[in-house]
């Protein structure tokens, strides 16, 4: 499932429709939702041109039963997220019905950028369900259902004992966990406070509108009317303003949700090396165990050290039979215990490796985003200046 | 404070109605505007003396000549090169240097009256003297009082209302002081006024409480008799000019309390649009604490939104202080010039009546008693000053309004400015990195 490369040539994916269906539910109720259009074409080398190779539609819950299978199957990797499934960190202008259309439209460029991501990502774009999910429309839930990926995928109550019972985990995984706690936590905040912000803005761009009216209502010369209405449309220009700054939103969206990707690889490493330990730590009662019983002599206190005191010593045959089985486990546990701390060093190596591409990646994309931010803030400043340096001409006039 | 002697204004008394232009003459019908159906007088744009001479603002402080490199002061600096008027003022008074005293019964602020003068009227050429706000007041009801006939500027409110205002705050001293400047120069600007008793008195008396107690009537013929005009008499109709100027302080007052009302909205919502900015820009320090490379990227937006929340504070501290003082005292003004109008009808009817008494009683005399002549003077004295003043507090207005509203755009291209520097400036910041990888 996942050493091939399936892509012979350079390909580009894109989500370019959203459509609105009715169907059944799985409870035969009749229900609304949309579908995505995704194209994938193949770029030819030489000449740049790209053929349309598959097209087909899927929804948003596709998109998610893709995601749980790769956690399944690739628990070393941070598999990126899927854009909100609701809309949240709403400000007042911004509608948080999901079949609004603009929402619809930043969930459509968000599912696109999902899939990109993954097709640039050195394993996952060599997986095959991955490769299906973009050219075999029909049968394609059946077939991920087979892989039994719900089985492998670890139990969240099995997780979390593990968290709060393992002695040694690595010291790295320890601070990558917190460090994801503390960037969802701010980046939650900085949406939130970013959300008011622009409501806040909108409500004064608006306002302005009103001077625009009373202000041409109050001036003479027609070319000076003219000139008042730009406040009008100052007031107006701030939908845009507005619109490109949820872009910027949602660049820190994916980042947000990237931080429980992060989580999701600490614990499992967790897991491993709880199970580690446990394997460890049998293995070495085993061990205990099988020297009292060919010494005999009990040096802690056991509860067949009890019931022999109590009903008699067993006979030396007993005992040899109960070494015997003993040292054949022990032999086995010792082969798990060495197998088991190989697998989790490698996951530790292959996990570290991805973290790092990953923290890259972020540095880099959220980088890009505060400059276009910062681009955004300055040509705001500038059209400011361009309404109110009019507006002295008018009143200059006057 | 602006330099250099400003020149006194062109009118220099009453004169008779057939000399003077009249002071609308000239404005053609009023056009609507934008779908406006009913004509309304423009309210900036007075065609009265205003175009042809360059008549001075009334050598106040208005808003933003505080700093001397604002383009307001620069303009004002401009129309006193421009001058071509040759008369020398020869009167100065400015109002400065708040202080506030505590005393058993009560506390309050005086502010200090410096007086410089060469008329005669003065003995000294040169007064200092403290008054508290209830000596302006005490000055305009007298002012009202003696010059009937004329338009009084206002005072600054009495009493402030809305919510809790500290009343001894430097901001609030301040915007009030430049109001009382303000006041004291409109009159000292006035070619009659300034010549009152109690305008002397008040610039000059060391102890002013004193004079108050003595009660003095010092009312000039005009004003006593005017004092003597009760009411019950009808008008007949205003005349077409001050008809008009009625009509027009009406649509004046009204448009003034919208702006009035759209401004204070407008800073509320910059208000409330900082508290939000204030808490946003922490954010960026906080992720920045957990980041290694993003670190400075994340703490220079950090910085930038502080100066961005500094500057939009600077904005509407100056709107607050500057622009809507102004709004309020010419609303202010345009409520006692309809009370000066009102009075003007008084005389206006008193004399209509005692001319129609007067005819009944004689019809065959050709001569018209006294009294009734004494009325018909006073009502043409009336109506000459309060032309002459009307048309000083049109072009009064038009500089103010030019002013006050350039100012605002100014205020508002700085803010916008400042920010676009903290923004530009922390490109190369975010950028940096990103090339030396």
């Amino acid at each position: 499932m996942t050493e091939n490369n399936f892509w012979l040539k350079k390909i580009e994916i894109s989500v370019s429709e959203a459509e609105k269906r009715t169907g059944r539910n799985a409870m035969n109720m009749q229900e609304t939702y949309t579908a995505y259009l995704i194209e994938t074409r193949s770029v030819e080398h030489s000449d740049g041109q790209s053929v349309l190779t598959d097209s087909l539609w899927r929804r948003y819950s596709e998109f998610e039963l893709l995601r749980n299978y790769l956690l399944a199957f690739y628990p070393h990797v941070v598999v990126p997220p899927l854009p909100e499934k609701r809309a949240e960190f709403v400000w007042h202008k911004l509608s948080a019905d999901n079949m609004d259309p603009d929402f619809v439209e930043r969930r459509r460029i968000g599912l696109e950028n999902f899939l990109l991501r993954l097709a640039s990502h050195p394993i996952l774009c060599r997986d095959k369900i991955f490769y299906l999910f973009l050219t075999q429309e029909g049968n394609w839930k059946e077939t991920v259902n087979e892989t039994g990926f719900q089985l492998k995928a670890d139990s969240r109550l099995k997780a979390l004992n593990a968290t709060f019972r393992v002695k040694n985990p690595d010291k790295r995984f320890t601070e990558l966990k917190h460090y994801s706690d503390e960037l969802q936590s701010v980046i939650s905040h900085l949406l939130r406070v970013r959300a008011r912000v622009a409501d806040r803005l909108y409500g004064v761009y608006k306002v302005h509108g009103n001077y625009g009216r009373v202000f041409s209502c109050m001036c003479r010369e027609s070319c000076t009317v003219y000139r008042m209405l730009f406040l009008t449309r100052y007031a107006s220009s701030i939908d845009d303003i507005l619109e490109d700054e949820e872009h910027y939103a949602d660049q820190l969206k994916e980042y947000l949700f990237y931080a429980e990707a992060l989580r999701a690889v600490c614990r499992k490493h967790e897991l491993m090396q709880y199970d580690l330990e446990m394997a460890a730590q049998d293995l070495a009662s085993k061990k205990q165990q099988c020297e009292e019983l060919a010494t005999g002599t009990v040096r802690t206190f056991s509860l067949k050290g009890m019931t022999t005191k109590l009903f008699g010593q067993e006979t030396p045959e007993q005992r040899e039979a109960r070494i015997k089985v003993l040292e054949e486990q022990i032999s086995e546990g010792e082969q798990q215990l060495k197998s088991k701390n190989l697998e989790g060093r490698e996951f530790v190596k292959n996990a570290w490796a991805d973290i790092e591409r990953f923290k890259e990646q972020k540095n880099h994309d959220l980088k890009e985003a505060l400059i276009s931010y910062a681009v955004m803030q300055i040509s705001m400043c500038k059209k400011g200046i361009q309404v109110w340096t009019n507006a002295k001409e008018c009143f200059s006039k006057m | 404070m602006s330099g250099g002697p400003p020149k006194a204004l062109q009118s220099t008394g009453p004169h008779s109605l057939r000399d003077m232009p009249h002071p609308l003459a000239g404005s053609s019908s009023e056009e609507a505007v934008g779908g406006d159906s009913t004509p309304s007088p423009d309210l900036l744009m007075a065609r009265s003396f205003g175009d042809k001479d360059l008549i001075l603002p009334n050598g106040g402080t208005p808003a933003g000549t505080s700093s001397p490199a604002s383009s307001s002061s620069l303009l004002n600096r401009l129309q006193l090169d421009d001058d071509i008027d040759g008369e020398t003022r020869d009167l100065f008074v400015t109002v400065d240097d708040p202080k506030k005293h505590v005393c058993t019964m009560e506390t309050y602020i005086t502010y200090r009256i410096t007086t410089k003068s060469t008329r005669v009227e003065f003995d000294l050429p040169e007064y200092s003297v403290r008054r508290r706000y209830q000596d302006f007041d005490w000055l305009r009801s007298k002012l009202e009082d003696s010059q009937p006939t004329h338009l009084i500027p206002p005072l600054p409110e009495k009493f402030v209302v809305k919510g809790v205002v500290d009343r001894f705050s430097e901001e609030f001293v301040e915007t009030r002081r430049k109001a009382l400047d303000k006041f004291l120069k409109r009159i000292t600007d006035h070619p009659v006024l300034s010549f009152n008793e109690h305008f002397n008195i008040f610039l000059t008396a060391k102890d002013l409480n004193a004079h108050k107690k003595q009660g003095m009537a010092l009312l000039t013929r005009v004003g006593e008799s005017v004092k003597h005009v009760t009411g019950g008499y009808k008008l007949r109709s205003r005349p077409l000019e001050f008809a008009a100027v009625g009509d027009y302080l009406d649509t004046f007052a009204l448009k003034l309390g919208t702006v009035d009302r759209i401004a204070q909205r407008i800073i509320k919502e910059e208000i409330e649009y900082l508290v939000e900015l204030r808490e946003y820009g922490p954010v960026y320090s906080t992720w920045s604490a957990l980041e290694g490379e993003l670190s400075e990227p994340l703490e220079g937006v950090s910085a930038c939104i502080g100066n961005c929340s500094t500057a939009l504070e600077e904005l509407t501290d100056d709107m607050t202080e500057d622009f809507l003082p102004v709004l309020r005292e010419y609303i202010l003004y345009a409520d006692s010039m309809k009370g000066v109008l009102k009075k003007r009808d008084q005389v206006q009817a008193e004399y209509e009546s005692k001319l129609e008494a007067a005819a009944l009683r004689n019809e065959d005399r050709p001569k018209v008693p006294a009294d009734v002549e004494k009325c018909q003077d006073r009502m043409e004295c009336f109506n000459a000053d309060l032309k002459a003043d009307m048309d000083r507090w049109q072009n009064n207005k038009r500089q103010d309004f030019r002013q006050l509203l350039l100012g605002m755009a100014d205020k508002n291209i700085q803010y916008y400015e400042k920010c676009l520097m903290a923004w530009e400036s922390i490109i190369p910041l975010l950028q940096e990195r990103q090339e030396t990888k």
